[in-house]
């Protein structure tokens, strides 16, 4: 699941800046945080973000997916090849350094892309629009964020519809490591081509329809705000200012 | 009376391109006009439309020589697949045509008044509430057009508006498009379905690799018999074939 799934969960009802900041807020205190512990409980922080807004199962499956290489990557650079003292596991003996710094770097990982999943899928790109066209920002700019929000479904749907469609004309998908490889291109062509042809004749349209203008947008339906949303945003920046300031005084110290 | 658009020996080349799409194309377009742009694959009836509407070569690049005038302010463009049209942002089929109106920084009220109009001008308000992504391609090409509309332009332009719809939406559509042009925008549709186009024509372009090759009433320029064909593109001058009909209008003459 990568995208926006329609909910009423608080998180589905919250202003879309309050959902990217809660997002914003995991990314950079991924990148604050160094020990396991702390890590880890910002791995929970994230899946608790996904359960308020009823994702978390479909978040955690995906994010479980895209993160495991890069797990089995960290644990084979780390603990096989990290530094002494070794911990025996069976026939393996994997460095206790290495490990934590897996742990760390995985967590972080995870968390990452948990955040963001539970994010895209609360957030309105509509809402979003709405929320930015109503504090004047414009709308390339606008565009820029909630395209790049929309794509990756977009993308997947189309990716489906190739796969079939090259199935029915004989695509064989299974075989080996060599084959598959093979089998990409018939996917991988049409999906870049057709995406290219597609943004021309999109940006003639949105052309046509105002988009690149110099009048500001009217915004027809913007996000409510609260003061406690307000309060929230500022809170969680002021937690990741401090936390990047106790990580570099720990560092100097 | 004023032309619309009226072009002037116009020659266009597509950026990096060694040959001109369109040489010396001259012709004037005016309010109430169902012009049809037709001629074999490759011939620049896509192109003409696009120099018609004034993306060419503003959006698209390249270099255009001759004139290009008239009082046309605002041009709205559809193209075949109308999936690529839309915004991807909007929930519902009126913040769709209502994107076009709100980018010009109207009045909300008058935005959605403009949407409003433009949905029953389309006889499509049964729709407003409905997801883009869930329609038909017939219902869609009609969103699409519905928002072109909402912007008030004064030339519609649609390239091969019923490429991808079945015969009976696309039997819909052009029926709609008499309707538009007395409402007082011109309406410019490059096809290669004259059977359609002939029925709804009030006059007809013929070009052939990029040169404008005939010009004039439907019944002339847009006959789809094969008769017709074949002393088209044997370079007999209008009304050849010489039926009974033709041969009346010839005698009146």
């Amino acid at each position: 699941m990568i995208g926006y799934v329609p909910g009423r969960s608080p998180l589905h009802r919250a202003h879309p800046y309050t959902t990217l900041a809660l997002a914003g807020a995991i990314l950079l205190g991924a990148f604050a945080l160094t020990g396991p512990l702390a890590v880890w409980l910002l791995v929970l922080a994230a899946a608790a973000f996904a359960a308020v807004g009823g994702v978390l199962r479909a978040s955690l499956r995906t994010a479980l997916v895209l993160s495991l290489p890069i797990w089995v990557l960290l644990f084979v650079l780390h603990g096989l090849l990290g530094a002494e003292p070794r911990i025996v596991l069976g026939p393996v003996a994997l460095s206790a350094a290495g490990v934590a710094r897996a742990l760390v770097l995985g967590g972080r990982v995870t968390a990452i892309v948990l955040g963001f999943l539970a994010a895209l899928a609360t957030a309105s790109p509509h809402a979003l629009v709405e929320a930015m066209t109503a504090d004047g920002v414009p709308f390339g700019r606008t565009f820029l964020l909630a395209s790049t929000l929309t794509v990756l479904p977009r993308m997947r749907e189309r990716a489906v519809q190739i796969l079939e469609a090259q199935q029915c004309r004989g695509l064989r998908l299974g075989g080996s490591p060599v084959a598959r490889l093979r089998a990409l291109g018939p996917l991988v062509l049409p999906l870049v081509l057709g995406a290219l042809a597609e943004v021309d004749e999109q940006v003639l349209a949105l052309d046509a329809r105002g988009a690149a203008g110099a009048a500001r947008r009217t915004a027809l339906a913007p996000p409510n705000d609260s003061a406690g949303q307000r309060v929230l945003r500022w809170t969680l920046l002021v937690l990741v200012a401090a936390a990047y300031a106790w990580k570099f005084r720990s560092m100097r110290g | 009376m004023t032309a619309l658009i009226a072009l002037e020996h116009v020659s266009f080349t597509y950026p990096g391109a060694a040959r001109p799409a369109l040489t010396d194309v001259s012709l004037e377009l005016a309010a109430g006009d169902v012009l049809v742009v037709t001629g074999e694959t490759g011939a620049g009836a896509s192109t003409l439309l696009l120099v018609l509407a004034g993306f060419a070569p503003r959006v698209v690049g390249g270099h255009l020589s001759g004139s290009r005038s008239g009082t046309a302010q605002r041009c709205g463009v559809v193209f075949a697949r109308p999936w690529t049209q839309l915004t991807g942002l909007c929930p519902t089929v009126r913040d769709e045509v209502a994107f076009g109106p709100a980018s010009l920084g109207r009045p909300r009220d008058a935005v959605l008044a403009a949407a409003g109009r433009a949905l029953e001008q389309l006889r499509i308000p049964h729709l407003a509430d409905r997801e883009p992504g869930q329609l038909s391609g017939g219902e869609l090409q009609r969103v699409v057009v519905a928002a072109a509309l909402a912007m008030g332009p004064d030339v519609l332009a649609l390239d091969d508006p019923a490429a991808e719809l079945d015969p009976e939406a696309a039997d819909a559509l052009y029926d709609l498009l008499p309707a538009i042009a007395r409402a007082g925008t011109a309406v410019v549709v490059a096809t290669p379905d004259l059977e359609r186009a002939a029925r709804v024509a009030t006059r007809g372009v013929v070009l052939d690799a990029g040169r404008l090759v005939a010009q004039g009433a439907p019944a002339e320029v847009l006959d789809a018999t094969d008769a017709a064909v074949i002393a088209r593109a044997a370079g007999c001058p209008p009304p050849l074939p010489l039926d009974v009909p033709a041969l009346v209008r010839r005698v009146a003459r």
